[in-house]
C-alpha cells in the first residue's frame, strides 16, 4: 500500500502560517492565505495551533453530498479526493457536510476549493520550518501511533510502580 | 441552557453556526415549502367538493375564449414554488452551472431536490391550466386527470418534505440531521400554504360562509399551527440532548444571538399573535383585518423559522478540537506548569 497521507503535530506548529501562503501562491498564484487549502486554527490565548488540512477520508461526505459529482476520489491518484473546478456549481453543500471544515469557496473562481495534495508534492511540508506537517506513507503513520501508546503504557506502568 | 454556560474556546472559532447557507436558502425552503403546503390543502379542498363561489373573481378574455379562474385561488402553490426556486440558483456560485445539477438526478439531495421540484411544478402549472383553459376537450373528468392530481399531490408531499431532507442529509450538523426537520418543515408548510390560501380569498366570499368551509380550514390552520409548534419544542429537545454542538445550536437560537429571530421571528410572529388574533377573529364574524394581519404575521413566521434553524447549525466537534479543549482546560487549571501557556503568553 502506497497511500500515503498529510499528518499535522500540533504540538510542533508555531502558527506561522507559512503552509496558508506557499499553498495559495501554490494554487492560485496569488499570495493570498485566504485562498489557501490549509488553514491554521489558532487559540492565542492558549498558545495553541492547529493546522487543518482535507483528510481525504475513505467515507468522505463531501463526495457523498456533491449534486454533480465534481468532488470524486482519484483512486489512481493517492487515493486523494479532489474537486473538479469545471464542474463544481459552487453550492458549497460539500463545505456544511465536512465534519473538519475544510473545503473552501474561492470568492475570486467562484467554485469550491480542497487540499489536493499539491499533485504529490505538498507546499506546506516542503516549506514547514518545524517541520509540523508531513506527508507519510499511511501504513507508517499507523505505525508511529501504535509505538505512541505503546511508549505511553510502557510510562503509565513505571508510574504506577 | 445558559449562554454563560458556553466554553470560551466554543463559539469562537469552529463552532461557529455555518455561514454558507443563509437568507436566499432561508427565501428557497420556505416558498418551497408554502407553495407545496397550499397546492396539498388545495387539492384535498378540490377532492372534498367544497362548493366554491367564484363569482367575486375578475374574467379574463384570451383570443375570444373566457377564462375560467374558478381553481386558481386553491391551486397557485406550484407558481409559488416556481418563484422560490431559482432562489436556490442565485445562491450558487456559477448560476448557469445549475443544469450539472439537472442531469445528475442520483448523485445527491440538491440534485434530487431539482428534479423533485421540476415535475412539482410543471404538474402543477399543467393542472393549473388545465382548469384555467376554457377548452372542452381539457375538461373531461378522466382517470388520466384524476391520476395526475394524485402524482401532483405526491411530489407536491415531496417537495414539502425535500425541504427538510436536504437538510437533514447535512449528517455533520447534529440539529439538521434528525427526522423531525422534515416532519416540522412539511407541517409548517401546510400551516402556511393554508394560510396564504385563506388569504388569498379574503374578504372575497370565494368560500360560501353558510357551507361552513372557510371555517374548517382555519380551524384545521389553527390545529396545524399547535402540531407545529409541538414538532418544533421535540425538534429543539432532540437537538439540545442529541450531542453538544446540538445544545450549543439551541442555546444559539433560544438564548444567543438569534434569539431575536427565535422568539421575535418564530414564537411571537408564528405561533403566538396568529393565535390570539384568530381567537380574536373567531368572536367577531366578518372581521378580515384581524385574520389578514394573523395571517401576514404567521406567513412572516414560517420564514423566520426556516431562518433561524438555518443560522442555528452548529458543525460536530471533530476529535482533535476535543483534545484542543481538554488541553486548553488542563492549562487553565495548571497554568505554570504548562509549556504551551508559556509559548501562548509569548505568542499572545
Amino acid at each position: 500500500m502506497d497511500e500515503k497521507v498529510l499528518i499535522v503535530d500540533h504540538q510542533k506548529c508555531t502558527g506561522c502560517r507559512l503552509c496558508e501562503m506557499v499553498c495559495s501562491v501554490f494554487h492560485t498564484g496569488a499570495s493570498n492565505p485566504s485562498r489557501s487549502r490549509i488553514k491554521v486554527i489558532k487559540w492565542e490565548d492558549a498558545g495553541l495551533y492547529l493546522p487543518m488540512a482535507c483528510n481525504h477520508c475513505e467515507k468522505a461526505y463531501c463526495v457523498e453530498v456533491c449534486p454533480t459529482k465534481a468532488c470524486h476520489r482519484e483512486p489512481q491518484n493517492n487515493n486523494r479526493v479532489t474537486i473538479d473546478k469545471k464542474l463544481c456549481i459552487g453550492c458549497r453543500t460539500c463545505i456544511i457536510a465536512c465534519p473538519f471544515g475544510h473545503p473552501f469557496f474561492d470568492v475570486s473562481e467562484r467554485v469550491t476549493v480542497k487540499c489536493d495534495h499539491c499533485d504529490g508534492d505538498p507546499q506546506c511540508v516542503r516549506f514547514c520550518d518545524v517541520k509540523a506537517i508531513s506527508f507519510l506513507d499511511a501504513d507508517k503513520v499507523s505505525m508511529a501511533r501504535k509505538r505512541e501508546s505503546a511508549y505511553r503504557f510502557i510510562d503509565s506502568m513505571r508510574q504506577g510502580r | 441552557m445558559r449562554t454563560g454556560d458556553i466554553h470560551p474556546i466554543r463559539n469562537t472559532k469552529y463552532l461557529r453556526p455555518q455561514e454558507e447557507w443563509k437568507g436566499i436558502i432561508a427565501i428557497y425552503l420556505y416558498l418551497a415549502g408554502m407553495g407545496a403546503g397550499s397546492f396539498i390543502i388545495g387539492t384535498l379542498i378540490g377532492w372534498c367538493n367544497v362548493k366554491l363561489d367564484p363569482s367575486f373573481l375578475p374574467s379574463i378574455h384570451l383570443f375570444g375564449h373566457t377564462l375560467n379562474l374558478s381553481a386558481v385561488p386553491i391551486l397557485w402553490g406550484p407558481v409559488i414554488v416556481a418563484i422560490g426556486a431559482p432562489f436556490l440558483i442565485l445562491d450558487l456560485g456559477i448560476k448557469w452551472r445549475f443544469i450539472y445539477a439537472c442531469l445528475n438526478p442520483k448523485t445527491s439531495w440538491v440534485a434530487r431536490g431539482f428534479i423533485i421540484l421540476s415535475i412539482f411544478i410543471v404538474l402543477g402549472l399543467v393542472l393549473l391550466a388545465k382548469s384555467v383553459l376554457p377548452f372542452e376537450w381539457l375538461h373531461p373528468a378522466s382517470v388520466l386527470w384524476r391520476i395526475l392530481e394524485i402524482i401532483a399531490f405526491i411530489f407536491a408531499f415531496a417537495t414539502a418534505i425535500y425541504t427538510g431532507i436536504l437538510l437533514k442529509a447535512t449528517k455533520s450538523i447534529p440539529l439538521w440531521n434528525t427526522g423531525l426537520l422534515p416532519l416540522l418543515f412539511l407541517v409548517s408548510g401546510l400551516s402556511t400554504g393554508s394560510m396564504a390560501m385563506i388569504l388569498s380569498t379574503l374578504g372575497t366570499g370565494f368560500f360560501p360562509h353558510d357551507a361552513g368551509a372557510l371555517k374548517v380550514l382555519m380551524g384545521g390552520e389553527q390545529v396545524l399551527v399547535v402540531i407545529e409548534g409541538i414538532v418544533l419544542y421535540l425538534f429543539l429537545f432532540r437537538g439540545y440532548r442529541v450531542a453538544e454542538q446540538g445544545k450549543d445550536s439551541v442555546r444559539l437560537l433560544v438564548f444567543g444571538e438569534m434569539k431575536m429571530i427565535f422568539w421575535g421571528g418564530v414564537v411571537l410572529l408564528g405561533f403566538i399573535f396568529p393565535v390570539i388574533l384568530e381567537s380574536i377573529a373567531s368572536f367577531l364574524p366578518g372581521n378580515a383585518v384581524l385574520i389578514f394581519v394573523a395571517g401576514t404575521l404567521l406567513l412572516f413566521g414560517g420564514f423566520f423559522l426556516r431562518l433561524g434553524i438555518l443560522r442555528a447549525g452548529i458543525k460536530d466537534q471533530i476529535p482533535m478540537h476535543r483534545l484542543m479543549e481538554i488541553r486548553y482546560n488542563s492549562m487553565a487549571s495548571n497554568p505554570p506548569s504548562s509549556p504551551l501557556t508559556l509559548r501562548g503568553k509569548e505568542g499572545g
